[in-house]
């Protein structure tokens, strides 16, 4: 049995003052001595035992990974981790970690728990960059003849993208088709520069090309194509279509200029560059008090983004600190940053100038209860008492739902209440040969869900064609 | 892969038509949706009403308005290509036999929904009518890019009065509800005109649908930037619309909203442009 040591080796980050001022990475990542050196505070529990496998949506060999790492076997390690999840720089970068592998992991118990979630962007970084993952690349080429069928995919995000390279990599022919002018879903449109470079997704992009992937941008399918003429030409479909459309409040005021959804706010800063505007021709007006309305990861991104681009930002939630369902890590650096934060403020209404930009939020305190609801959040009432933020620029971060293009013209797909899509147990919905999977059936969920949805569903779509093939 | 411009052509001094090749979106266009392209890598998202969908092609008329409709104008011509083209995108307007069915516009977009539509209602049968208003007799489109060969009853007014009716077509609308019945009324162009139509026309209880322009970024319904209240609901253009009912739109905000929330961004781009072209000798 190893040493325990119980202090994580800290990664390196750029210092607030310099970051702020600049849409670059924020944390640096391990360097190899330094990523070796965590990797020796891992115990090495057994694969059957291991609780951090146990708490991976997709179920990495964990221990295996690192104990690669420890030996200085980069592309072991790697090639582990591609077993199960092709992305792992994005989900290294973008996992919930703390609530998954970390959260579970026995180190976690005594001190910090073992941090997976850098060393599994180590092991993706290091190997981008010397040369290994091409190597690996080149053996999965092989099986990658596209003979097997020919599958269609809707929607180029986290679900899509995995869907895609699984089946691709078990010799089908995928064609992915985008309703935007580039590829990536929410890790182009959503997740900013700083938390998740573009150019790591263009390399994996990249990647997914090398194994004979077609991406059709500008194809909106319920639009440009129906589901059904999709149907016609492919074997299969998966609908990766994600919950693109924002929720805003339904208070007084939400038509004043200046109050954003997340997802325009987002949409502007990161896949239209408005940050370099004009220099990129999207604009983006933004006053000098920001109040972001939400606590997930979107509005910490929001907050972040609103902070670099000169305004003061406040996060006003309407639960405590302790109910914020963003990571730990965006919450911190938002801290770090001088991002601040109001807890157990519901807004009622936004109030606007003359002109009709907004001026202030009006909020309704509220008080928490000891009974939980569904998702173990403590219950909130309203105490009557009234607080107005001034705001020239408000931000709504409060989730988002499924987009309704696809059901509205695929009328034979069975949707929930919710909106989300009406899946089986593999990942199957109403209409034979389309499957779904991440948020467009999940609601609003994670990175790493959407992408175990995209590897469940190309095993399901792979069976569902050769048994197809079979009885023909 | 780029969308090629097959053609362009000056439609007044202030607007031009275009035509580019997106068999993609050309295949399954209906009149009242929209597209939406980009020029370049650094460009914005701008959504465009259509003109013609015909042999893979999509035809629009644009103004020089900002920087990338002045832009397109002088740094793109045939053979060049934009560099995203999308669509179609928001919902259809029905098109079946309404009767007697008029389409009224006042500015570029308007002008090219008019061809469209009517052009789609007088082959489900119905009478067409149409009215077309520009500023002046040089601001009016050349007689082939006129709604005249799509209507039964043809009507063009210019404001100044130097050619066809003098007056706007909120007059010649007036005239026509309480001369003839109208069954239904389609109408784009100018919101401020769009809002006054449709105080003309609600007493007398005829359906009027309007084409609501708002400022959009993806155009598919992902980022609310496009929202207007309809019948008290938040609704989106460029998903729900762009086509509504004219009679429950809340026109203020909508007026103000197209016209405002970048106002100050828009002239900056658009006078650093003009710089530039001034540098270039361009004008």
């Amino acid at each position: 049995m190893p040493k325990l040591i119980k202090e994580r080796v800290p990664t390196p980050e750029r210092p607030v003052e310099e970051r702020v001022k600049d849409f670059g990475e924020v944390n640096l990542g391990y360097t190899f001595e330094l990523a070796v050196k965590e990797a020796e505070r891992c115990l090495q529990c057994p694969e059957n035992y291991a609780p951090c496998i146990k708490g991976c949506p997709v179920h990495i060999n964990i221990p295996a990974f690192i104990a690669k790492i420890k030996e200085g076997d980069i592309k072991g390690a790697l090639r582990i981790i591609w077993n199960d999840n092709t992305l792992p720089a994005i989900t290294g970068r973008v996992c919930p970690q703390e609530d998954q592998c970390e959260g579970a992991c026995v180190v976690g118990k005594v001190g910090d728990a073992v941090n997976i979630g850098k060393l599994e962007r180590f092991v993706a970084d290091y190997a981008r960059k010397h040369g290994i993952e091409e190597e690996l690349l080149c053996e999965f080429e092989e099986t990658c003849t596209g003979e097997r069928g020919k599958v269609a995919v809707v929607g180029a995000g986290p679900a899509g993208l995995t869907c895609a390279g699984e089946l691709a990599k078990m010799g089908y022919k995928v064609t992915i088709f985008e309703a935007l002018h580039k590829p990536g879903g929410v890790l182009i449109y959503g997740i900013p520069e700083f938390r998740l470079p573009k150019e790591i997704l263009d390399h994996e992009l990249a990647k997914l090309k090398r194994l004979g992937v077609e991406v059709k941008t500008d194809h909106v399918v319920g639009k440009t194509v129906t589901l059904e003429e999709l149907l016609e030409e492919y074997d299969a479909v998966f609908i990766g279509t994600g919950a693109g459309t924002p929720k805003l409040l339904n208070i007084p005021g939400i038509l004043l200029d200046r109050i954003y959804s997340a997802n325009e706010f987002l949409t502007r800063i990161n896949l239209m560059k408005a940050y370099e505007f004009p220099e990129y021709d999207t604009p983006i007006s933004i006053g000098k008090k920001t109040v972001v309305i939400g606590a997930g990861n979107t509005a910490m991104d929001a907050a972040r983004s609103a902070l670099r681009l000169g305004s003061e930002v406040t996060i006003a939630y309407r639960r405590g600190r302790e109910d914020m369902t963003a990571r730990a890590e965006e919450i911190q650096h938002a801290e770090e940053e001088g991002v601040k934060f109001e807890f157990f403020l519901n807004p009622v209404e936004f109030i606007g100038d003359e002109n009709g930009r907004v001026k202030a939020v009006k909020f309704e305190k509220m008080r928490p209860l000891e009974e939980r609801d569904a998702r173990g959040k403590r219950k909130i009432v309203g105490t009557g008492e009234y607080v107005t933020l001034e705001a020239d620029t408000v931000i709504i971060a409060i989730g988002l739902e499924p987009n309704k293009i696809i059901t509205e013209e695929a009328r034979g797909l069975k949707t929930n209440p919710n909106g989300t899509l009406v899946v089986d147990e593999n990942l199957m919905t109403s209409i034979p040969g389309v499957f779904a999977g991440g948020d467009a059936i999940r609601g609003e969920a994670t990175v790493i869900l959407a992408m175990g949805d995209g590897k469940r569903a190309a095993k399901a779509i792979d069976e569902y064609i050769r048994s197809k093939k079979a009885s023909a | 892969m780029g969308y090629r411009i097959t053609a362009k052509e000056d439609l007044s001094p202030i607007d031009y038509f275009v035509e580019v090749e997106a068999p993609h979106v050309a295949k399954t266009w209906k009149p009242g949706q929209f597209v939406v392209f980009i020029l370049h890598e650094r460009g914005e998202r701008i959504p465009m009403s259509v003109y013609k969908a015909e042999n893979g092609r999509i035809g629009m008329f644009i103004r020089k308005l900002g920087k990338t409709s002045m832009q397109l104008y002088y740094e793109y011509n045939p053979g060049d290509e934009l560099w995203s083209f999308v669509g179609p995108l928001g919902k259809p307007i029905k098109v079946k036999n309404y009767g007697r069915v008029a389409f009224v516009s006042d500015a570029v977009c308007g002008q090219a929904e008019n061809y469209a539509t009517l052009k789609a209602m007088r082959e489900a049968g119905n009478h067409t009518i149409s009215v077309q208003t520009f500023e002046d007799r040089e601001r009016v489109y050349p007689e082939k890019f006129l709604a005249r060969e799509v209507a039964d009853e043809y009507y063009l007014t210019t404001l100044d009065g130097s050619v066809g009716l003098k007056g706007h077509y909120l007059d010649v609308v007036k005239e026509l509800i309480e001369k003839d019945k109208v069954d239904v009324i389609f109408a784009g162009g100018k919101l401020g005109s769009l809002a006054k139509l449709a105080e003309l026309t609600r007493p007398y209880g005829i359906p009027t649908y309007a084409t609501v322009r708002q400022i959009m970024v993806d155009g598919t319904g992902m980022c609310g930037s496009c929202r207007v209240l309809y019948d008290g609901e938040v609704k989106f253009a460029c998903r729900d619309g762009p086509v509504f009912d004219a009679h429950k739109i809340d026109w203020e905000d909508a007026i103000r909203r197209n016209a405002e929330r970048f106002a100050e961004q828009e002239r900056l781009a658009k006078e650093r442009y003009l710089e530039y072209l001034r540098a270039k000798g361009v004008i």
